[in-house]
């Protein structure tokens, strides 16, 4: 794979350059779009729902759910699509066809970071301190990156075969939304509900960057440990199902 | 001498599937008919070649004959249903050209794309930047524009520029000389001779039999996915002509 680093690199930097040439605001879409949504979401539910009590900000508890949420979407609505646009590479080029999975996922880091600014800004302007236990936020996007890759190559293999997959994700994204909390936390629940949130890989990050971010604590390092393993399965089963389906791209592109 | 060959296909069958329903609804109509769902199209068939380093092969034959079903297992993106391909040295694909190209990048952003996914090494094409603008004959002011902008031959002319400085061992020529004009298309020719002398191997796919029979020594006359002739060029052209006319008297 590290062979095809220099041609990783100048697919991240083409997604990202060609996204936004065209638009007159460019790059700030990627923060307003997060930070709007984080307005609207504020407002609605602090506002008018009058949720209780975070600890926090309700934009900052908001936020820091949202950013990694999008990151998420974000990645596997593209790479469902990667394949289907870039035919004409597949039918004539040989590479590893990962490759474009990756570029993908780095185009959509890119702009985690990007918005992520926004999120420091808050961070100030709520005069949250910031702590040492900050530096494991990196580690926890990582076990999410790996979780998203795993299941952004699945999803892109399988949607070559049949469109129909991108349909029933964005279904299930939506339902998926609801099960992970983004706009709550997970203490509005009865305990004995709570099992589901367990069961979520995508729940246990998101208390985790809360917790490391937020709350100036460690995270719960028994639930993230077992996110880490289950991403680290889901990426080893999906990257051996993408090899074996891989060698048919080209026929039916 | 064993060593001497660069690509070597032996006794390969490919075959595609072809759904006839694609969709839930007229799967279900098909149920009820008993219509076939599934049925396997032979591409190509029990396919035997050797091909030597620094050979030029021409490939002819109808549309449909296997042409390009032959070339994608060449480039080694499509795996063969039976037997075995092997390829020895760089593949350099000019087929359809301009594929990974992005319409809103600029000209300039597009080589080192392009060049970067032939496996070129971005230094290298720092240092063959100008040579490679020089030779696609597009006006410097140009480079820095999207290329959606360019006109198709301008467009042609450019990715055929960074393929051509890609430094190939085995180099799949499909159908793209007919890009560009008279003056660009000798100019090609002439750096396809340059290759020739260089011993790399070309595989040259086209429909233009003037070319071919000007260009390769020995010819591939593919028929229903078969080699019903491979040798001598006038031979191969001569059996397919023949053919054409039977077909359409």
């Amino acid at each position: 794979m590290l062979n095809y680093w220099p041609l990783i690199k100048k697919l991240t930097l083409r997604e990202i350059k060609a996204r936004y040439k065209q638009s007159f605001l460019g790059f700030f879409w990627i923060i307003l779009n997060p930070f709007f949504q984080m307005i609207i979401m504020s407002f609605v539910f602090s506002k008018i729902l009058r949720f209780g009590n975070f600890g926090v900000p309700y934009p900052l508890f908001i936020y820091a759910g949202l950013l990694p949420w999008t990151f998420m979407v974000a990645s596997l609505q593209s790479s469902m699509g990667v394949f289907v646009s870039d035919a004409s590479l597949i039918k004539k080029i040989y590479f590893p066809r990962e490759v474009l999975v990756i570029a993908t996922l780095l185009a959509k880091t890119f702009d985690f970071f990007l918005a992520s600014i926004i999120f420091l800004l808050l961070m100030i302007f709520y005069q949250v301190p910031f702590t040492g236990f900050m530096i494991i936020f990196f580690l926890i996007f990582l076990i999410q990156f790996i979780f998203t890759y795993g299941l952004s190559l699945l999803l892109s293999a399988l949607n070559l075969f049949y469109r129909d997959i991108q349909y029933l994700v964005n279904l299930i994204i939506t339902l998926w939304f609801y099960l992970t909390p983004v706009v709550y936390a997970v203490e509005f629940f009865p305990a004995r509900y709570r099992i589901i949130f367990q069961l979520n890989p995508m729940s246990v990050l998101i208390n985790a960057y809360r917790q490391v971010l937020l709350g100036g604590n460690w995270p719960n390092w028994q639930s993230l440990a077992i996110a880490a393993l289950v991403s680290i399965l889901i990426f080893i089963f999906c990257h051996r199902i993408f090899k074996k389906l891989e060698r048919l791209f080209a026929d039916i592109v | 001498m064993e060593e001497d060959w660069a690509i070597s296909f032996n006794h390969v069958y490919k075959n595609y599937p072809l759904f006839h329903q694609k969709t839930l609804k007229e799967f279900f109509q098909a149920l009820f008919t008993r219509k076939k769902t599934i049925e396997r199209i032979d591409a190509l068939k029990d396919i035997n070649l050797k091909i030597k380093k620094g050979e030029t092969v021409g490939v002819i034959g109808k549309n449909g004959a296997g042409k390009s079903t032959l070339l994608k297992l060449i480039a080694q993106v499509s795996s063969p249903t039976a037997g075995k391909v092997r390829v020895k040295g760089r593949i350099s694909p000019l087929i359809e050209l301009g594929a990974g190209f992005h319409p809103e990048l600029s000209g300039k952003e597009n080589i080192f794309l392009n060049g970067v996914i032939l496996g070129m090494k971005e230094k290298y094409l720092v240092e063959k930047f100008s040579e490679i603008v020089a030779f696609s004959e597009i006006p410097m002011d140009f480079i820095y524009t999207p290329v959606k902008y360019y006109s198709s031959g301008m467009f042609m002319r450019l990715a055929f520029s960074v393929a051509i400085f890609s430094r190939p061992e085995i180099l799949l020529v499909d159908e793209i000389l007919a890009v560009g004009d008279i003056g660009f298309q000798k100019k090609c020719l002439a750096k396809m001779e340059e290759f020739k002398k260089k011993k790399v191997t070309i595989i040259f796919v086209s429909h233009s039999l003037e070319l071919v029979k000007k260009f390769c020594q020995r010819v591939i006359y593919l028929q229903g996915g078969r080699v019903e002739y491979d040798g001598k060029a006038e031979e191969a052209i001569g059996r397919y002509l023949q053919n054409l006319r039977i077909t359409l008297s």
